[in-house]
């Protein structure tokens, strides 16, 4: 189901047991994408000497697929615990765009349950939640950030990467590689259905842009986590200096 | 049957990981933000997406930059599910034929 279908007029109509159910159904496409790579990750670790008990609590504690991939491929017996974590907030230092992105939307609900839903912030989460609130708030429905479909989605997300990556790590050395099936294009899929929402004309898209270019040649040319982060900020310098043509 | 290091590790992990979820929203809650910072905003989602997924656009293998031409083609007209299914059928398809 696409975020336009998801946000169609049946869909919306009140029911906070309807509202997390559109969660959780427009959360299915993406879960075909996250559980061959949460299956691999259970796999990596277990080589790397986690037991199928200290998978699970990472996975479940710091639930962030991309930190938890660079942490295993640094994982050493015992491990570098300050360079585990220094790349850990490098990976997600991403998350930091994404809660303010979404801050303006959450001003309606009390501060426990935003501090609570923001645990379960994800790239998916975060995405189709944010993709939703924007498109209630073009249609004029006030709130415009539904809590209860942001959490079926991220429920969704958190119990198959966390069920997933424990199974990966009792199975282990059953699997095999898994990107020769070609599971991994559901991210590009995934993300680029949700940028076609965001679309508003090639002007407000010259930032994607650059941080499309500036992502791949850091990608290429510099080794580690970077690329991410490099591509990101220097989008968001084009909007700003762009904005000040305007 | 957890190691102690692990553990530490582990729950390291989990703090800093947290902190960057509220940070960009305890920064963010209740400011009203300029025109040029709203500009910024805006954009910021695309900015991330377009970034996680840039190393698919420089794959060194021809069939996955083609799989990925499918997969761009499939989600400018078709919505989520067949985009995906496109895109991993397409990439498992052609990563077999091509070698």
């Amino acid at each position: 189901m696409s975020v336009s279908e998801a946000t169609s007029s049946e869909a919306i109509d009140d029911g906070s047991g309807s509202e997390f159910r559109r969660g959780v159904m427009s959360c299915v496409p993406v879960l075909l994408g996250t559980i061959p790579y949460a299956l691999v990750l259970g796999a990596q670790a277990t080589q790397k000497g986690l037991s199928a008990v200290e998978l699970p609590l990472m996975t479940g504690l710091n639930f962030a697929g991309g930190s938890e991939f660079a942490a295993i491929q640094l994982w050493t017996s015992p491990p570098h615990i300050a360079l585990i974590v220094a790349i850990t907030f490098l990976v997600n230092s991403r998350h930091f765009l994404m809660g303010a992105a979404l801050a303006p939307f959450l001003e309606h609900l009390p501060q426990r349950k935003t501090f609570a839903a923001l645990f379960f912030l994800c790239d998916e989460s975060w995405a189709l939640g944010l993709a939703d609130a924007r498109q209630r708030a073009s249609a004029g429905i006030a709130p415009a950030f539904s809590l209860r479909y942001y959490m079926g989605a991220a429920l969704a997300m958190y119990l198959a990467w966390v069920g997933f990556t424990a199974a990966g790590a009792l199975l282990g050395p059953m699997l095999g590689d898994v990107q020769h099936y070609g599971f991994d294009m559901a991210f590009p899929a995934v993300f680029l259905v949700l940028m076609r929402g965001m679309w508003k004309g090639m002007k407000a898209a010259w930032p994607w842009l650059v941080s499309l270019v500036v992502a791949a040649l850091v990608y290429l040319f510099i080794p580690g986590a970077w690329y991410v982060a490099a591509g990101a900020v220097s989008g968001l310098l084009a909007a700003w200096l762009m904005a000040g043509d305007a | 049957m957890i190691d102690m290091a692990t553990l530490a590790t582990i729950v390291l992990m989990a703090g800093v990981t947290y902190l960057t979820r509220i940070g960009g929203y305890v920064m963010l809650r209740n400011r009203v933000l300029g025109a040029r910072a709203t500009a910024v905003m805006e954009a910021a989602p695309g900015c991330v997406l377009i970034s996680v997924i840039a190393p698919a656009f420089v794959s060194r293998n021809p069939a996955d930059l083609l799989a990925l031409a499918i997969t761009f083609i499939a989600a400018t007209r078709l919505s989520m599910l067949p985009t995906v299914l496109i895109g991993v059928a397409s990439a498992g398809m052609l990563r077999h034929l091509m070698g």
